[in-house]
């Protein structure tokens, strides 16, 4: 007891245990799992991130010319990292520090899945015909 | 004779962090009959896990049944999974696991503990150890990339490997938080309001517990001495110090108590962990598919977590069972409810420590 009331008189003037957050920065911590970046330049259209991707907030559409376009919803996102340990290309999918998603709002989602399957099932019938 | 008066308690109380409900019927303030609901979180992780998620990603979803015990049901899946796939996880990887499962353990225990000194109506108390258990909040961060969501575990492994750096700043913090978890031990071991608060309230016999099928600390505290990491080879961790706590009292002071010793034993551990690291790989690769039957217990925070798991050599498995401690300890607190003091209830619920998001799932 008198311990505990020692303790409380010193913790009177002590400094506060945590950060004054929006007057000082709180940095996070090195290594730290936040938005994830991808830098289409280096991406090889693999599909492997789509794949594994637990939640499905990563999603391929598929264009008439071959080509594929990358999305993804970080309001969906869990942030395992596992699209970035299945990723081949190094440094093409990374977690950034950045620990909110920006605040944009996400194109309509549910209508983006339906199309990218839609798109990935004309693609394949395409490449069907052709052989 | 007295009033008879239905009391609801939850799923909304101030004493509560989650929502479980409890129905007594008193008479005086003396509890005659409970009645319990614990349904109120379900969110159908188990079919999800059998119908829509690969079992590669069955790891990820299953940790989210709860944030406290993140660790521990990834763990008990991957384990499950590697011992189905006969899969050889190499030894650093086991000792990294350990020291994230201890690193929650201690987070959980702490937190459990704090709750119960507000429910005491010690606040003072309360904001101590969760000033203290914010630097294991911190090391989780540094060591797996997230506060709670640690996803570290996989399949063949862990994710994330300890550089040197992190591992200093580890040893310099786990040396701080011994001490301050030492420090707190001593107070609420010997402060006299917390004493005379618990000593002899919500007595559970050996007998009892062994009838009623008690599991963790709150087992451990009745004198039953018994411990998935003692008696299941999931983990090494008898070669890193690990001991059992057991007292006899079984009321919750004794339940803290263990609580308490069960932190500086993690703590200890953690040390050895980080003092025998063995080298190599931290990853294996995995190929082939579930086949056939296995299950698995693991030690959460709260006592043993049991996992069954069915793969018929598909993609998806065909069932996933998951059993939690705090399911195990919903009957013996029925039992124990009848003929307490209504007063006593907050304080006796809390020292079970209920998680009732692991427990709807």
């Amino acid at each position: 007891m008198r311990q505990m009331l020692v303790e409380s008189l010193k913790n009177l003037f002590s400094k506060p245990a945590t950060v004054e957050y929006p007057f000082e920065p709180s940095p996070p911590p090195s290594g730290y799992r936040g938005v994830i970046v991808y830098r289409k330049e280096l991406c090889i259209l693999c599909t492997k991130c789509e794949m594994v991707c637990p939640p499905g907030a990563i999603k391929f559409t598929y264009n008439g010319d071959g080509t594929k376009d990358f999305h993804y919803n970080p309001y969906l996102c869990i942030y395992c990292g596992e699209c970035v340990r299945a990723c081949p290309k190094p440094g093409c999918l990374t977690h950034s520090q950045i620990t909110a998603p920006p605040a944009t709002t996400v194109p309509d989602w549910d209508s983006l899945e339906k199309e990218a399957e839609e798109s990935k099932k004309a693609w394949l019938a395409s490449k069907k015909k052709k052989n | 004779m007295g009033r008879k008066i239905t009391i609801p308690f939850g799923s909304q109380h101030v004493a509560l962090p989650e929502p479980v409900r409890f129905v007594f019927q008193t008479e005086n303030e003396r509890i005659t009959d409970v009645d319990v609901d614990v349904g109120y979180v379900h969110r159908g992780i188990e079919k999800a896990c059998m119908t829509k998620f690969r079992y590669m990603q069955v790891g990820y979803v299953v940790a989210r049944v709860c944030g406290l015990c993140a660790i521990s049901h990834t763990l008990a899946y991957v384990t499950a999974v590697e011992r189905l796939m006969g899969i050889e996880v190499p030894k650093r990887a086991l000792y990294l696991r350990i020291l994230v499962s201890e690193l929650d353990r201690v987070h959980s225990h702490l937190l459990a503990m704090g709750h119960l000194a507000e429910v005491a109506g010690y606040e003072n108390l309360f904001m101590h150890t969760f000033r203290y258990r914010e630097l294991v909040m911190e090391l989780q961060e540094l060591v797996t990339g997230n506060r709670i969501q640690f996803d570290y575990v996989c399949i063949g492994g862990v994710n994330r490997d300890l550089t040197p750096e992190v591992e200093k700043e580890l040893r310099k913090k786990l040396k701080t938080l011994k001490e301050k978890v030492f420090w707190l031990k001593d107070v609420f071991e010997n402060d006299y309001s917390v004493k005379y608060r618990w000593k002899g309230i919500g007595v559970i016999t050996e007998r009892m517990a062994k009838e009623l099928n008690v599991v963790g600390p709150p087992a451990r505290a009745s004198g039953l001495a018994t411990d998935v990491r003692n008696e299941f080879d999931y983990l090494p961790f008898k070669e890193v110090g690990y001991r059992m706590v057991v007292r006899n009292e079984g009321d919750v002071y004794a339940r803290n108590m263990v609580r308490a010793e069960e932190t500086v034993n993690s703590l200890e551990m953690l040390f050895n962990v980080l003092d025998g690291m063995p080298e190599g790989s931290i990853k294996v690769n995995v190929k082939g598919l579930p086949k056939g039957e296995s299950f698995i217990r693991v030690e959460a925070p709260r006592g043993e977590l049991f996992y069954y798991l069915k793969g018929n050599g598909k993609m998806v498995l065909e069932r996933l069972r998951i059993r939690v401690p705090t399911f195990a300890n919903i009957p013996v607190m029925k039992e124990l409810f009848v003929g307490m003091e209504y007063a006593d209830v907050p304080a006796v619920v809390i020292s079970f420590d209920p998680c009732l998001s692991c427990t709807a799932r």
